[in-house]
């Protein structure tokens, strides 16, 4: 009986299989090529500081169509991005979003192996980043800010991005000690005095015994109000005792 | 044999033969018919009345698709009216995670708007069949619908193809149907031109459902305050790229003050012909009274609701309300979207609750607190204490048995540190009383919204009149009122606000806040910041308040990682007193716009069919 109904549901299956199976076969070629590099910051050798879901490469296969509908890579929080799985042929290869000065487009064959690198122009470089807890439970943030190219987009705030692990920035930070600590700027590059280009912020009732990544981050009014970031550091606050 | 062979083949041969083919098809109405009188005219408006994108209780904004050919708006079936704009622009909190109705749902209504066109291009053919007269206000009431299906399209795009005769395929090549986008400008012309063509041609009355010359102006004062804003703010706050560099989207600022003289024209002509409603003496009592009398002379343009078959009735009653689980207030459904401390801020700051020293207040009864607040917020918003249906919005955070400190020292402490005690339920006392009571709210970590995040309960549109057993999910035929004469009242103050005219513009808001029961406003008060806090207060939930921020260009700032907050009742256990605490409600949700969401992206299926519909708006 079980040998019956096997053989039955078997066949039902087959049957399934051959009524569904394609006559047609598709004969282009799978997605072979591939694409990867970095964003690197125009001048330094460094990639540009980032976040997941920051800004994004825009992929558009001229190839296959005169409009065709954009893919978007994510750029990494390392400055990489890569993308597998693509068709080969002619791309036009753009930076969507983020807070850099616009670089034109450019075109190009697509096959696999293929790497190219951006070179980008930050509205602000944040350097001498700098996280010292001053207290048990306080931590002090320093940084410095310079323009390399006058005349960027006003600066809506400024706030440090606390996370758990090192994947953090706007989009990916714990709201009480990210969000709350925001100071709002809304002024125009010009306007800051030397204070504010060397500031500091201080996250304070940090959770003892905790290991958090910390970052802070400039908003701009640009587009797609990105900002620009710096390094990340590694924070332990220490246990209660 | 060979007979009856021969039989059977002459029989068959009889029977091939044809009767006559072209006979007129039964399945479907004909041209005939539906021109032939003004039933089949009736019969063909409903359905276009039907599809119009109005904006009612059933309208999901987050794109619901019903399985029967809707989406997002005149949904089969639809109860979840929680899910509406207002929850997602902080005029309330609700079940969305957030600002999630941003991206649209691919509104493309080019079908309905064919039907329009078909109706114009065909009645002139049928017009032996009606008066002249007939024949005018009919295409004229054509001209406004196909005026508003293109509105709902440039709110959501900007600059779209205006297509406005029918187009036939084959006949036609692809090239042909490929129109391209027009510029914004052009749109909101075309509309303009077409509701001009609509109050021209239009009868003095209609039935309520329906357009009459007088809703085509109403309806003109808002589209064009509409494009006058975008023009004015559109030309600060964009996004770069090539469709706004081609004025697909966006306006230059020259154009502002166009639109906004047009605006005042329009609304002017409904001077005499329409009032505010000001039925009742009590002043609360007539605000509530305007979205339920049927009689209002402030209605331009409603649409209907009913009982029976085929089902065309909403819950909104059974969906605003705390049922509790336990039929408290409703007989069935459950609430989810509460009105936030923010929105009742344009009305009062609500700092009285707090004390010069910075102590909350103590109240001897949850409804003390309400008490002397605007007679429309009243009317707009249900408080703690406040009675429906026989029974108290017995609405409580919870209890504390004793209170001492400042409010702003309570609401920092963690809320592990907080001496209150909460519940999860309508039953559990302490000392012989609820902790939440019977409306109350659910800790926030307890994860329920079907009782208030905030403190508040939506009280516009809500029917008094009906008893609790008469309240359940597909039970309520109150119309949704499209076009009333605030708006347009509103409408005209704030184009007269953006060009100077601010004598104009103080008797249109001081009739508003007269009937409102509000103090009156004086000339210095004729600023932006007045005619946005007035519109935000008189036409609060009505689905206006979202493209307002949109249109103004400060979505951004107000949804700019934003927690919106309510105004938390507690009973003080050892005074026998109660005290309110504005705290972050209970999800502490996050809401933020993007700079793009001005505009929503063109559907990705018409820019695969329609190349000439690139290049996409600024963003995406």
């Amino acid at each position: 009986m079980k040998l019956k109904s096997f053989k039955i549901l078997s066949l039902g299956v087959s049957l399934l299989f051959f009524a569904s199976s394609c006559v047609k076969m598709d004969t282009y070629a799978g997605p072979d090529a591939s694409l990867s590099g970095s964003v690197i910051e125009d001048g330094g050798k460094t990639n540009v500081q980032t976040c997941s879901g920051n800004f994004s490469i825009r992929l558009e296969q001229l190839s296959w169509d005169s409009t065709p509908s954009p893919q978007d890579i994510p750029v990494k929080y390392d400055g990489t991005y890569q993308n597998l799985k693509l068709f080969s042929g002619h791309y036009r290869v753009s930076i969507h979003g983020g807070a850099f000065w616009p670089v034109a487009p450019e075109e190009m064959d697509i096959s696999s192996g293929s790497s190219h690198d951006f070179k980008l122009t930050p509205y602000l470089v944040v350097s001498n980043f700098k996280a010292e807890m001053t207290d048990s439970t306080t931590l002090r943030l320093t940084y410095s800010l310079s323009a390399p190219v006058a005349g960027i987009p006003k600066i809506l705030e400024i706030q440090p991005y606390l996370n758990t692990t090192q994947i953090v920035g706007p989009g990916a930070s714990i709201y009480d000690f990210s969000d709350l600590n925001k100071v709002a700027i809304n002024k125009d590059w010009a306007d800051f005095n030397a204070a504010e280009k060397n500031g500091e912020i201080i996250v304070s009732n940090l959770i003892p015994g905790r290991i958090f990544y910390v970052r802070m981050g400039v908003k701009f009014d640009n587009n797609d109000k990105s900002s620009n970031l710096s390094s990340v550091i590694k924070i332990t606050v220490p246990a209660k005792k | 044999m060979k007979k009856r062979f021969l039989n059977i083949v002459a029989g068959c041969l009889l029977l091939a033969s044809c009767q006559k083919l072209d006979i007129p098809p039964v399945d479907i109405l004909t041209d005939d018919q539906i021109f032939g009188s003004e039933a089949g005219i009736n019969a063909y408006l409903a359905q276009v009345y039907r599809k119009l994108p109005i904006e009612d209780f059933t309208y999901r904004p987050d794109g619901r698709n019903d399985g029967a050919g809707n989406i997002g708006f005149n949904l089969h079936h639809e109860w979840e009216h929680f899910y509406c704009e207002a929850a997602a622009d902080g005029e309330m909190v609700g079940p969305y995670g957030g600002v999630d109705i941003a991206g649209g749902f691919g509104y493309w209504p080019y079908r309905d708007i064919r039907d329009v066109n078909y109706f114009i291009e065909t009645l002139p053919e049928y017009a032996k069949n009606f008066t002249p007269d007939k024949v005018t206000s009919l295409l004229g009431e054509a001209h406004f619908l196909r005026a508003y299906y293109y509105f709902a399209l440039a709110k959501r795009y900007g600059g779209i193809p205006i297509v406005k005769n029918v187009q036939h395929y084959p006949q036609q090549t692809i090239e042909e149907l490929q129109v391209p986008r027009n510029t914004e400008e052009q749109v909101w012309n075309f509309i303009g031109n077409d509701l001009d063509t609509a109050y021209q041609m239009c009868s003095e009355t209609n039935v309520a459902e329906r357009a009459n010359k007088y809703a085509a102006m109403a309806f003109k004062s808002r589209a064009m305050v509409y494009a006058g804003s975008i023009a004015r703010y559109g030309s600060q706050v964009f996004v770069d790229g090539a469709a706004h560099s081609q004025g697909l989207v966006g306006i230059s600022a020259d154009k502002a003050a166009g639109f906004y003289q047009k605006a005042i024209d329009a609304a002017k002509t409904l001077e005499g012909k329409y009032s505010l409603y000001r039925a009742k003496t009590d002043k609360t009592d007539n605000f509530v009274n305007i979205f339920l009398d049927a009689k209002s002379p402030e209605n331009i343009l409603i649409r209907s609701f009913y009982a029976g078959d085929p089902e065309r009735n909403h819950s909104f009653d059974a969906t605003y309300s705390p049922n509790s689980d336990m039929n408290y207030m409703t007989a069935g459904g459950l609430s989810r979207t509460y009105p936030t401390l923010e929105f009742v801020q344009h009305f009062n700051s609500f700092d009285f609750v707090t004390n010069a020293d910075g102590t909350p207040k103590r109240y001897n009864s949850q409804a003390e607190m309400a008490q002397g607040l605007e007679p429309r917020l009243r009317a707009t918003v249900y408080f703690p204490g406040d009675v429906l249906r026989g029974v108290p919005f017995d609405v409580q955070a919870g209890i504390y048995p004793s209170f001492s400190g400042t409010a702003a020292d309570e609401v920092a402490k963690s809320p592990g540190t907080r001496s209150y005690i909460l519940s999860g339920d309508h039953q559990t006392t302490r000392n012989g009383r609820l902790i939440i009571g019977k409306a109350g709210m659910y800790p926030p970590a307890f994860g329920n919204d079907n009782n208030t995040r905030t403190g508040f309960y939506v009280r516009k549109y809500i029917d008094y009149n009906k008893g609790i057993s008469a309240v359940n999910l597909f039970t309520s035929t109150t119309p949704w009122i499209e076009l009333r004469y605030a708006e347009v009242l509103l409408n005209r103050a704030e184009a007269d606000i953006e060009l100077n005219q601010t004598s104009d513009a103080l008797k249109c808001i001081n009739d508003i806040r007269d009937r409102a029961g509000a103090p009156l406003a004086t000339a210095a008060d004729m600023t932006v910041a007045t005619y946005r806090n007035e519109r935000a207060k008189e036409l609060a939930f009505e689905n206006h308040y979202w493209w307002d921020i949109k249109r103004w260009r400060i979505a951004d700032q107000l949804l700019s990682n934003t927690h919106f907050h309510g105004l938390m009742p507690y009973y003080v256990e050892s005074e026998n007193k109660y005290i309110f605490l504005k705290e972050l409600e209970l999800f502490n949700r996050n809401y933020a716009f993007e700079k793009k969401f001005y505009y929503e992206q063109i559907p990705g299926g018409e820019l695969a069919t329609n190349p000439n519909l690139y290049p996409n708006n600024p963003g995406y």
